[in-house]
């Protein structure tokens, strides 16, 4: 057994009676993370991604952090100017004096997993959607998170405000920590929610596990956004596990801006005719970072859609991975699929694995999917120098305009103004090029 | 103001200008007209500095500079405008904060001082209310979803912001109906003056009833064939290109 399992199950011999809910459950799961261990690139899946580095790494379940560096770090990482309700976690602890839970909308409730596990169905209602034996550190996480946030919504509740969801993770010199965020979403018959997970964090090498479980009844509509900006000391990997009843709506938004090596896993499940996902996503990765989205989307009933756009933005020695598959099961007819990932390279030195994936067994469907790995378009570059912005200013504009298309479909201004600003940050002559937003 | 030698161009290993010559001084209107693939856009995109194009000989001074030996942005600095064939489509760059950077990119350049965003809009209301274009442009995407008689129009906008000295305007009448061509003529007739030369592609002689040249240049397969005044226009429009072709004997 390496350091880093070895150091898990110290944890969970000091700590597991600490940790709320069902012990038994986190306890199977453990073993069963325990016996296969870390994925590797020997897997087709994982062929792109090594997560060797953390072998060796041995593994801290973070401590409390003090009040006042919490709220110094919320306030320096926390989207500002977004109304409506919000939890705050920083390294996996609920920080209550952060959060905002007033002006409750009935038949709306948000609450804090380690506040209510252990409750009535609380236990139940966790693994529900997950595929663990395809996303195993899934199981780590059930194993050892704790806490997170349970969101439902019940029969015909509208929720107009966004649900904001704040997950920090402070970095710390003395030991690597794992911070395992976890999202239970659910929204009954007719319901509506907008759910906007943050996940950022600085200082030093951490490892952040993050789980969301979204589970959608009939006609409801589930808005979801994953904000990732984590350090470049960070490794995170996430999975987001969702299942659609009949006229079931999803829209994901993926935005990864962050982190050293991060792995993305999104599998939605369209189970009666109906189901309609979207899924937008953006990376925009730097420097030696490694961002790997791997996207699944299970048509399993007739009348079913998704439609995914995702780009990418590479510069310097940075590598990004793009997989997306699309299932089509052999009775669901008349479903369609379209996808397409598009790529700007900003240097000779960044690298882009892209791949469509189609299964298909069905002879009645709608299936479309492309794959573009760039440069800027030379006419538009033309465009704008004719008009007599120079070369530099162009090419930013242009690498902005393509990162900005994704962002400009989110939707809510104060978190599109503040990742536009970001991406802006993280081009060449920022300063020039805030004149144009 | 503009003089062209001689001059030879090539894309892709293919002759397109052929030893074309022009030359065409402050206030006044040229029109070029001739058959598809003539090399007419070809001539005009050289003139903006497009890459790609492999000048193989000749010669292109503008205000007794080398216009060649500059890059894009610096003709457009120095007073060169193209209004595009095919206006590019650039989602995510505003059309207003584009307006901006290039007026004051060019006033920069001339060592006048950046304008305030209150002058800038004075500027740019009047002129939107000059080409009828609505508010609502200001603040779309770069000719996003424009229809094509829009685009034109948003080049012309461009035009007058800008101010060039001379102006390239590259079959800017094709796509539009009467009515919106008439808007066009008269956003272009509005910045004819004794400092300003224009020079107007099209292929139709019914551009020119509204803005009228004083010369009119016949370009067939790379090179000008033939120029003379207004009427040459309309025998043009009278016997098609062919009679020219045997007319001038190719
Ligand atoms: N990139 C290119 N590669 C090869 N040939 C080209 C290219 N661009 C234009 N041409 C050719 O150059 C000729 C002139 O084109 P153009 O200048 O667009 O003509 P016009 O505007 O007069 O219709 C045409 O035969 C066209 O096919
Ligand atoms: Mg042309």
């Amino acid at each position: 057994m390496n350091a880093m399992l070895e150091s898990l199950r110290e944890h969970w011999r000091d700590q597991a009676a600490a940790l709320p809910g069902d012990t038994a459950r986190r306890e199977r799961a453990l073993e069963a993370f325990l016996a296969e261990g870390l994925p590797t690139t020997a897997e087709e899946d994982w062929k792109y991604t090594s997560l060797a580095h953390l072998e060796q790494a041995r593994l801290t379940l973070p401590g409390p952090v003090t009040l006042a560096r919490a709220m110094a770090a919320v306030e320096r990482h926390g989207v500002p100017d977004l109304e409506g309700p919000r939890l705050v976690f920083v390294n996996g602890q609920l920080i209550p004096p952060a959060c905002r839970l007033e002006g409750r909308v009935p038949g709306l409730t948000i609450e804090s997993l380690a506040q209510v596990l252990g409750e009535h169905d609380a236990d139940e209602a966790l693994d529900r959607v997950v595929d663990l034996d395809r996303y195993r550190l899934a199981r780590l996480n059930t194993a050892l998170f704790q806490d997170g946030a349970r969101v439902r919504a019940t029969k015909g509740v509208i929720t107009d405000a966004p649900i904001y969801l704040l997950f920090l993770t402070l970095g710390d010199a003395e030991a690597m920590q794992l911070v395992q965020p976890r999202v239970l979403i659910e929204t009954a018959e007719g319901a509506s929610v907008t759910v906007i997970e943050h996940h950022c964090g600085e200082g030093e090498a951490a490892v952040i596990n993050a789980v969301t479980e979204i589970v959608a009844q009939p006609g409801s509509r589930v808005t979801h956004y994953r904000i990732q900006e984590h350090a470049d000391t960070h490794a995170q990997v996430a999975s987001l596990n969702a299942r659609l009843d009949r006229d079931a709506a999803l829209v994901c938004h993926n935005i990864d801006l962050g982190g050293a090596v991060v792995r993305n896993d999104v599998h939605v499940r369209l189970i009666a005719p109906g189901a309609d996902v979207e899924l937008n996503g953006l990376y925009f990765t730097r420097g030696t970072s490694h961002v790997d989205n791997h996207t699944r989307v299970d048509h399993l009933a007739p009348h079913t859609s998704s439609r995914e756009d995702y780009r990418g933005v590479l510069a310097g020695r940075s590598r990004a991975v793009f997989n997306g598959k699309v299932l089509v099961a052999e009775d669901a007819q008349k479903i369609e699929a379209h996808q397409s990932n598009n790529n700007l390279l900003l240097s000779h030195e960044c690298e882009i694995d892209t791949k469509p994936e189609l299964e298909i067994y069905a002879d009645d469907v709608k299936c479309s999917h492309g794959a573009t790995v760039g440069q800027l378009d030379a006419t538009a570059l033309f465009y704008l120098r004719s008009r007599g912005l120079d070369e530099d200013t162009a090419r930013g504009l242009l690498t902005f305009a393509f990162a900005e298309e994704v962002i400009a479909r989110l939707g809510i201004a104060p978190l599109a103004e503040r990742l536009s600003s970001t991406v802006i940050g993280h081009l060449p002559d920022s300063d020039r090029l805030r004149a144009f937003t | 103001m503009l003089k062209i030698k001689d001059l030879h161009a090539r894309i892709d290993g293919k002759d397109i200008l052929k030893g074309l010559s022009l030359e065409i001084s402050a206030g006044e209107v040229h029109a070029i007209m001739g058959p598809n693939g003539a090399g007419k856009s070809t001539l005009a995109q050289v003139l903006a500095g497009r890459e790609g194009y492999e000048i193989v000989s000749g010669s292109v001074e503008f205000c007794g500079r080398d216009l060649l030996a500059l890059a894009p942005e610096e003709r457009a600095r120095e007073g060169v405008f193209l209004a595009f064939q095919y206006p590019v489509e650039i989602p995510g760059v505003n059309n207003v904060y584009l307006l901006k950077a290039a007026l004051n990119a060019i006033r920069k350049h001339r060592g006048e001082d950046e304008l305030d965003a209150y002058a800038f809009m004075k500027i740019i209301r009047e002129k939107m209310q000059l080409m009828q274009m609505d508010a609502s442009f200001l603040n779309r995407g770069v000719n996003e979803g424009f229809s094509g008689g829009e685009k034109k129009r948003n080049e012309i906008l461009q035009m007058a912001v800008l101010e060039p000295k001379l102006a390239l305007l590259d079959e800017t009448d094709s796509g539009l109906d009467i009515d919106a061509m008439k808007v066009v003529a008269d956003g272009v007739n509005s910045l004819r003056s004794p400092e300003r030369a224009i020079i107007m592609v099209t292929h139709y002689q019914r551009l020119l009833d509204h803005i009228v040249p004083d010369v009119v240049h016949v370009l067939a397969d790379g090179r000008i064939v033939k120029s003379g005044d207004r009427s040459l226009a309309l025998e043009l429009e009278a016997h098609g290109y062919e009679w020219l072709q045997q007319a001038v004997g190719t």
